[in-house]
């Protein structure tokens, strides 16, 4: 397994789906389709979180896949044994995650480099790079907004040699429609010419030096060209990322290009090859959890000071009803029944998260902060209970959703797996499901058991 | 078809409050008021299914789910439908059971409304998951819903969890509804009925539950469009602080992990980030003039509070309360005769001391 990987993996992300294997990760796309089926499997895994809507990405080549590769099926012709088996992948990542809270940069500026450059026309991935990248880059956007809800994104392209203002980290308001909106128009994104990753680097640089020093600055650079043409020494311009603290991540679709893959390495960003077009979109999402801290000062060699902290005042507001008789809000000074009331002036605002316009507090909505508090309060990993003999008045039923335990003993299956489908929490000692144990882990953050 | 999970919130001790209240409504009521409307829940179509919840002192039992085995030996009655007498009987007796089991002496813990929440996501999660596995991927369920009947105050240690909890009910799309049966209004469960869709109701007139939970919490939320179920007022978007478990509604947040503090901290106490001393300068000068210092004018007022800061803001808050009338609406969307006091009057600051702060105004 090449080490690019490894940047990858944040153990601690209890977000991302249930991760695959790397066994036969290897930079010549053709080998990788072989991963087609095994991502159909994995769909089925995570269902609960509804979102089968992709799981035909890879159907053009499907003629070439070699699904026998990554999905077995067991004696009795079924595919259960394949899916435990990701599952328990699953648990055992959990299990390597640190217990303690890890830091994470939660208030994230990011803005996105889009290869503008006529490489993008390739049709290797379907319909052609550029689609696939705007379709990719809109999902991107929704689901980042969705978990960084305090963040802000910008867009730059790169074509004929120029770095291309597309649109500014998005105002105040954290909004994924204004972000949305820079890159509707598709024709005005048509590409052309030669990329040049400094100038384009230098651009995104640039829009995000007004930020105050302890916010995150971080560059995503969706790259699909073999050639950069720069007008100076890219160099010198990484060097100046690393004093500002810039993270670039890096998902490349043509091949590994060395500078890409320093900016990456050197900033503590992400590296990745895309294979196909689900992998490509894999590599995207990846970016989506803030990253965690760790990854950061590892890469740098220097502990935890990468980012200076502060404390910001934040006032909590009151919503209005719509049914409410309407009053002059006070950025636009338009009547309207809904808003939200500044907790320290009263004045009206129309959306959040803002500053107050008339006292300049910030105000946030308390549940866009309670979002990421999921990663500070991780619940423990489960331990898979081995056998019922030591058990003196085993459950007959899971304490999550009730369901009877088996009876039976079933073939082990390997490490992680409970042969009597039981976890067991370390806290509360009460049993859960294997489907429950997914779901508090993944999805709710919180044992049933435990009540917090 | 549709599902519906219920979560009877049944501390004894807050049961006992609302039995002695004017109106009073004492659990036995109430069971039966709850019962009836979850028959008609059964009832609407012979394919709904249902899961109740119980949430007691310290434990969170499943009550009743329309999964479970009919038990061989029901009472037969030839004049009753036979769901109903299962349904009735599973609650009524494991209700009674687990609260004779809970026993007097004990010390009064809050009722474990967290531990039923989550169990009720994870019912419906596998309810979501299990068909599917059989049949092709795309199974949604149709419109699940949980419905809280709550008769207790915010418990400030919940927040988390319950924000923990509603982000994973967006995620399965389950709308929550919340109905306080007694007490003041829990901020928490507001942010929860709003952020999911759902509706959120106050109850005024509790001798009319049952009129309530027909109208407003019986039909599915595509039908609600249609009706005119009332909906929820203002939300209050207050949190609770990580050092006290205060309700604040102006907070101090580390910009690293996000947490909230109800003043200004040197250390993050959650990933020990240091401040910088300046910050600290900065906001605790700005500090008394913030009008929610007199809000929280509890018995239980945060120790580490500096003194000079609690006493300067009485003016400033009076001031605010004043500009505050013009924008204190009355609610058109209110059953009944709800108070239109804002939400400022509604609540002394420490909310897990039930007793007083829900005397009427
Ligand atoms: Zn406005
Ligand atoms: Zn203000
Ligand atoms: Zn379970
Ligand atoms: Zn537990
Ligand atoms: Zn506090
Ligand atoms: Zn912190």
């Amino acid at each position: 397994m090449p080490p690019r990987r490894e940047l990858v993996i944040s153990a601690a992300d209890s977000d991302s789906d249930i991760s695959f294997p790397d066994d036969d990760y290897d930079a010549s796309r053709d080998k990788g389709k072989s991963k087609g089926k095994g991502r159909a499997e994995k769909k089925k895994v995570d269902k609960g979180k509804g979102k089968a809507k992709d799981s035909q990405a890879y159907t053009w080549e499907a003629s070439y896949t070699r699904s026998w590769e990554t999905v077995q099926e067991d004696e009795a012709g079924s595919l259960q044994t394949s899916v435990q088996e990701l599952m328990a992948r699953g648990r055992r990542k959990r299990l390597l995650a640190p217990a303690a809270a890890i830091r994470r940069t939660i208030i994230r500026h990011v803005i996105l480099l889009l290869d503008l450059s006529s490489a993008m026309l390739d049709r290797d991935m379907r319909p052609t790079r550029f689609d696939l990248m705007l379709q990719y880059a809109r999902e991107f956007i929704l689901e980042w907004f969705d978990q960084n809800p305090l963040g802000q994104i910008g867009v730059v392209g790169m074509r004929a040699g120029l770095g291309e203002r597309i649109g500014d980290l998005s105002g105040e308001s954290g909004n994924p429609q204004e972000v949305l909106s820079y890159i509707k128009e598709r024709h005005k994104l048509e590409p052309t010419g030669e990329p040049s990753l400094q100038n384009a680097i230098e651009m995104a640089k640039a829009s995000m030096s007004h930020l105050p020093t302890h916010s995150s600055r971080e560059i995503i650079i969706i790259f699909g060209s073999l050639t950069t043409c720069d007008p100076g020494n890219i160099h010198e311009t990484l060097e100046t990322c690393v004093k500002n603290k810039v993270r670039i991540s890096v998902v490349a679709l043509a091949a590994e290009m060395k500078i890409c893959r320093e900016l990456s390495d050197k900033t503590g960003g992400q590296f990745g090859v895309a294979m196909n077009e689900g992998h490509f979109k894999d590599l995207l999402f990846e970016l989506v959890p803030p990253p965690a801290q760790r990854a950061l000062t590892r890469t740098m060699g220097a502990p935890s000071a990468s980012l200076s902290a502060d404390l910001m005042m934040m006032g909590f507001p009151t919503r209005l009803p719509e049914a409410s008789a309407p009053t002059l809000c006070v950025c636009h000074a338009e009547l309207k029944s809904q808003g939200f009331l500044c907790p320290r002036c009263l004045a009206k605002v129309c959306d959040v998260p803002t500053d107050c316009h008339v006292c300049g507090l910030m105000i946030v909505s308390s549940p866009h902060l309670a979002r990421s508090y999921h990663h500070l309060f991780p619940v423990k990993p489960y331990d898979a209970v081995p056998n019922l003999e030591d058990i003196p008045q085993p459950s007959d039923a899971c304490h999550g959703c009730a369901k009877l335990f088996p009876m039976t003993t079933s073939i082990p299956i390997g490490e992680g797996v409970s042969v009597v489908g039981r976890y067991r929490c370390p806290d509360c000692r009460h049993d859960f499901c294997s489907d429950c144990d997914v779901f508090v882990h993944e999805v709710i953050h919180c044992c049933p058991g435990c009540g917090k | 078809m549709s599902h519906l999970s219920v979560v009877l919130d049944l501390p004894p001790a807050q049961w006992h409050r609302s039995a002695r209240h004017d109106p009073p409504l004492a659990l036995p009521d109430f069971l039966s008021h709850v019962l009836v409307f979850l028959n008609a829940h059964i009832a609407n179509n012979a394919e709904n299914s249902l899961a109740v919840f119980g949430a007691f002192p310290g434990t969170s039992p499943l009550l009743y789910s329309s999964a479970d085995p009919v038990p061989a030996r029901l009472p037969i009655d030839s004049n009753s439908y036979p769901s109903f007498v299962h349904l009735d009987h599973a609650v009524a007796r494991r209700v009674t059971a687990v609260l004779d089991s809970l026993g007097t002496d004990r010390a009064p813990e809050p009722s474990a409304l967290v531990g039923a929440i989550t169990k009720a996501l994870c019912y419906v999660n596998r309810l979501a998951i299990s068909p599917s596995s059989a049949a092709p991927a795309e199974h949604v369920l149709p419109d699940p819903r949980l419905l809280i009947l709550s008769v207790s105050p915010d418990l400030a240690t919940s927040y988390i969890p319950i924000m923990n909890s509603v982000f994973s009910a967006q995620k399965l799309k389950v709308t929550i509804d919340v109905c306080q049966v007694f007490g003041p209004d829990t901020v928490f469960l507001q942010q929860a009925a709003h952020l999911t869709g759902g509706s959120y109701i106050h109850l005024e007139r509790r001798d009319a539950l049952l009129q309530y939970l027909i109208m407003a919490f019986l039909p599915p939320p595509p039908i609600r469009k249609v009706l005119a179920v009332p909906t929820q007022d203002k939300v209050d978007f207050r949190a609770a602080c990580f050092c006290h478990k205060n309700i604040v509604d102006i907070g101090f947040v580390c910009s690293v992990c996000l947490s909230i503090f109800c003043q200004p901290v040197p250390v993050c106490s959650t990933c020990r980030t240091k401040f910088p001393i300046k910050t600290l300068q900065r906001l605790n000068q700005s500090r008394p003039l913030l009008p929610s210092t007199p809000r929280s004018t509890s018995p239980k007022s945060s120790p580490g509070t500096p003194a000079g800061a609690r006493t300067a803001p009485t003016n400033g808050a009076n001031l605010a309360r004043s500009i505050s009338t013009p924008n204190e609406l009355p609610h058109s969307s209110n059953i009944g005769s709800r108070n239109s006091n804002g939400r400022s009057h509604s609540m002394g600051g420490s909310v897990t001391n039930p007793g007083p702060s829900e005397a009427p105004r």
